[in-house]
């Protein structure tokens, strides 16, 4: 895909520093992310609380997927571990990764603000009320591997993105700031219903809390395969709609006066990002972080231009999180919301503190 | 949200079921976890418990060493009995405490526990050879703590289980082991067994049940027996008593006050144990209110936290405490918290010792176990 810049929209002339000459490309950014995620995936698949040698995970891989010819020697359990439970989990934290810097980069984007992230518009409160009433009802419920928890975070998500988008005036004439308050006091809404959810929760607190804190151990295929296709397919449009949300970024005015739909564009584009976001935290909780920061560092090495800015977020967000899903193993699953934070603030703050000057959306 | 989990003071020593505060303290374990910290300390925050949502049948030991000053009675052991009879047949269909059957096609030799009961259990049947792999919290008896720990903070580490092949992985039920743990473990085709117990008698019942498992039923019989025998004397002595005090067991009071619930695992071993179980208002709740403990008005006030630093003089001295009858009549006994509430082969002596503890005329033979000295 083309990530060179878009004509009009002005490179920032500033930190003239030792990324200029990578800033200039983002295409090679673009593969070199690509490599990035892959060694990610495969340290993420070779690496875990249980040692495994690299050369029987590669075997094992091989020998599954492209029907490589080597001779078994490894134990059925240790084919459990790599395909069964870290392929599935590594997999899981890329889609996440990916789903959520590109939410990231669309709703600071549309809402023109550096701290937005997937979670400002409810999203984050909606899936936590759903799952903690997942929690307090009393139903086994299984489908496709999914369980009511998923399908209950899922669609809290999607309702409570749906009442701030309603409560706001729509996509019409409302204003930007309107959204964002409306966002914030439905979400404090829902919180104070999940506090009171937590406070009956009784025994199942613990599971309410890990969900909060978000983890990928028990990641499993069929889950992924339910969760991947809404992704990939999100991902995959909102990639598509870069040139709108450039359009956007210059304002509703500006935006409206280059053509552009602007009540449309800024309708889908909030429900591209809310689905993606929805079905990542079905998936893995609340994890924080990757969509704030992601989205951030980004635009501070190649500028604000979405076209650049999405396809990066998306590489750079999966492999993110796989390394901070592993690092968050190999203590012994901590949830891997703290890894993020703890990794990710220190970061950002540096690369704030480098590129001081000239930072815009 | 983070205003929820940030609320709850840092400062708890234990778990328990002390749901309230549960959030910090999984927060503090992970954080400290990440240490690597190896060495829970009785205060420490790393010291917890595998679960932090335990039901006050469950084991409830942060601290793994327990006092030197403990004399304990040597539990009920089980020598290689009734050789005679025969052979335990495999494969063979056990019904667990959920209500789910499982068939074993062999006798397991790879056992999983992922509680401390369960692996005293099974060490205690004479089978501690074939544990593979267990809890951080494994501490009796000697050597129970020596397989590899599959539990990290409070999280059941999947990965390290099935590294392990285990043919039998022991889990607690009620929350203990989290649903979800269990059913990621039977997804992968691993044999899981769930105990949970809510009366002394259904302990008894899962050592029969673990025993005829793992393939030892005789010897589990043999123990439950003892154990059994033990448990009627303690009962019988404490139902000759001709007062029934009104009896407040203590779980913690660091912050708020946590006691049993009624119908709980505890509030059945007071009733065995002689006493009227001041409990909290239902069961699923296990704070009880300072107002209702007041009116309550315990007779005796038993401190299964004195493990963890709470000591009958500053009982005392805790305002609105005063005008209970248990401290008028300095009625408050320390008590090891752990023979007490872990649901495994020692529970008979945790009954005695709880029976001592509301009736200390009682006289019993051979004597409990002796009340670890006050913190203080």
């Amino acid at each position: 895909m083309s990530t060179e810049l878009a004509p009009g929209i002005a490179r920032p002339t500033i930190a003239i520093g030792r990324f200029e000459a990578i800033r200039r490309r983002p295409a090679r950014l673009f593969v070199l992310g690509l490599g990035v995620l892959a060694v990610s995936i495969a340290l993420g698949i070779a690496f875990g609380s249980v040692s495994i040698p690299l050369d029987q995970t590669l075997a094992i891989l091989g020998h599954r997927f492209i029907g490589w010819p080597s001779a078994v020697t490894w134990s059925p359990s240790t084919e459990t571990i790599v395909l069964e439970l870290r392929l599935p989990r590594v997999l899981s934290a890329a889609t996440v990764g990916m789903g959520l810097a590109l939410a990231g980069v669309v709703l600071q984007g549309l809402l023109r603000n550096p701290l937005a992230d997937p979670y400002v518009l409810g999203t984050a409160s909606g899936a936590a009320l759903g799952a903690a009433v997942a929690l307090l009802v009393p139903i086994q419920f299984a489908f496709l591997g999914l369980g009511l928890l998923h399908l209950l975070a899922f669609a809290g998500a999607l309702i409570a993105v749906w009442l701030v988008y309603r409560l706001s005036g729509g996509g019409s004439s409302g204003s930007i700031t309107s959204v964002l308050l409306t966002g914030y006091a439905v979400g404090s809404l829902l919180a104070a219903g999940l506090a009171m959810a937590m406070f009956l929760s009784g025994d199942n607190l613990r599971q309410i809390f890990f969900y909060l804190l978000g983890s990928f151990a028990a990641s499993t295929w069929a889950q992924l395969a339910v969760a991947l296709p809404i992704v990939a397919v999100g991902s995959a449009l909102i990639l598509s709609r870069a040139r709108s949300l450039n359009a956007l970024l210059l304002g509703d005015e500006a935006a409206q006066h280059l053509g552009l739909n602007v009540r449309r564009e800024r309708t889908l584009l909030l429900a591209l990002a809310s689905l993606v976001t929805a079905a990542s935290v079905a998936l893995a909780g609340l994890i924080g972080f990757v969509g704030l920061v992601v989205p951030h560092v980004v635009r501070l090495v190649v500028g604000p231009n979405a076209r650049a800015v999405l396809p990066l977020a998306a590489v750079y967000g999966a492999s993110f999180l796989v390394l901070a899903d592993l690092v968050a193993r190999i203590p012994g699953e901590l949830p891997v919301g703290i890894v993020t934070a703890v990794v990710g603030a220190p970061f950002f703050l540096a690369l704030l503190r480098r590129y001081r000057t000239g930072y815009q959306l | 949200m983070e205003e929820i989990t940030r609320r709850a003071p840092f400062r708890d020593r234990r778990t328990g079921s002390l749901r309230v505060r549960l959030v910090a303290l999984v927060a503090t374990a992970m954080l400290a976890s990440s240490c690597a910290s190896s060495a829970p300390g009785p205060t420490g925050p790393a010291s917890i418990a595998p679960n932090p949502t335990v039901t006050a049948n469950a084991t409830v030991a942060p601290n793994p060493t327990p006092s030197p000053n403990t004399t304990m009675t040597a539990p009920p052991t089980v020598t290689a009995s009734g050789s005679g009879g025969g052979k335990p047949q495999f494969p063979m269909t056990v019904t667990d405490d959920e209500g789910t059957q499982l068939t074993l096609p062999s006798e397991p030799q790879r056992i999983v526990s992922l509680s401390p009961a369960n692996t005293e259990i099974v060490f205690t049947l004479g089978e501690g050879a074939k544990v593979v792999g267990g809890t951080p919290d494994d501490d009796y008896p000697p050597g129970a703590g020596d397989p590899p720990d599959v539990i990290s903070a409070t999280t059941v580490v999947i990965e390290e289980v099935v590294a392990l092949q285990p043919d039998l992985i022991l889990a607690a039920g009620d929350g203990f082991t989290p649903e979800a743990t269990i059913q990621q473990l039977r997804a992968l085709g691993l044999h899981v067994l769930v105990v949970y117990a809510g009366t002394v008698d259904q302990v008894l019942a899962d050592i029969d049940l673990i025993g005829n498992a793992i393939g030892v039923g005789e010897a589990a019989t043999t123990l439950t027996d003892q154990m059994e025998t033990r448990v009627q004397e303690v009962t019988a002595a404490a139902a000759a008593e001709t007062s029934k005090p009104r009896t407040f067991y203590e779980i913690d009071a660091s912050d708020a006050i946590y006691g049993p619930a009624p119908d709980s695992f505890l509030a059945n071993m007071i009733q065995l144990a002689g006493g009227v179980a001041v409990t909290t208002a239902d069961a699923a709740t296990y704070e009880i209110p300072l107002e209702d403990l007041v009116r309550a008005d315990p007779e005796v006030i038993v401190l299964g936290d004195a493990d963890y630093g709470a000591c009958p003089n500053d009982v005392v001295a805790r305002p609105g405490w005063g005008q209970m009858t248990a401290v008028h009549d300095g009625a408050i006994r320390p008590i090891d918290d752990t023979i007490v509430t872990r649901p495994g082969p020692r529970i008979g002596e945790g009954l005695a010792a709880l029976a001592a503890a509301i009736h200390p005329d009682l006289v019993l033979t051979p004597p409990p176990p002796a009340p670890p000295a006050p913190a203080c």
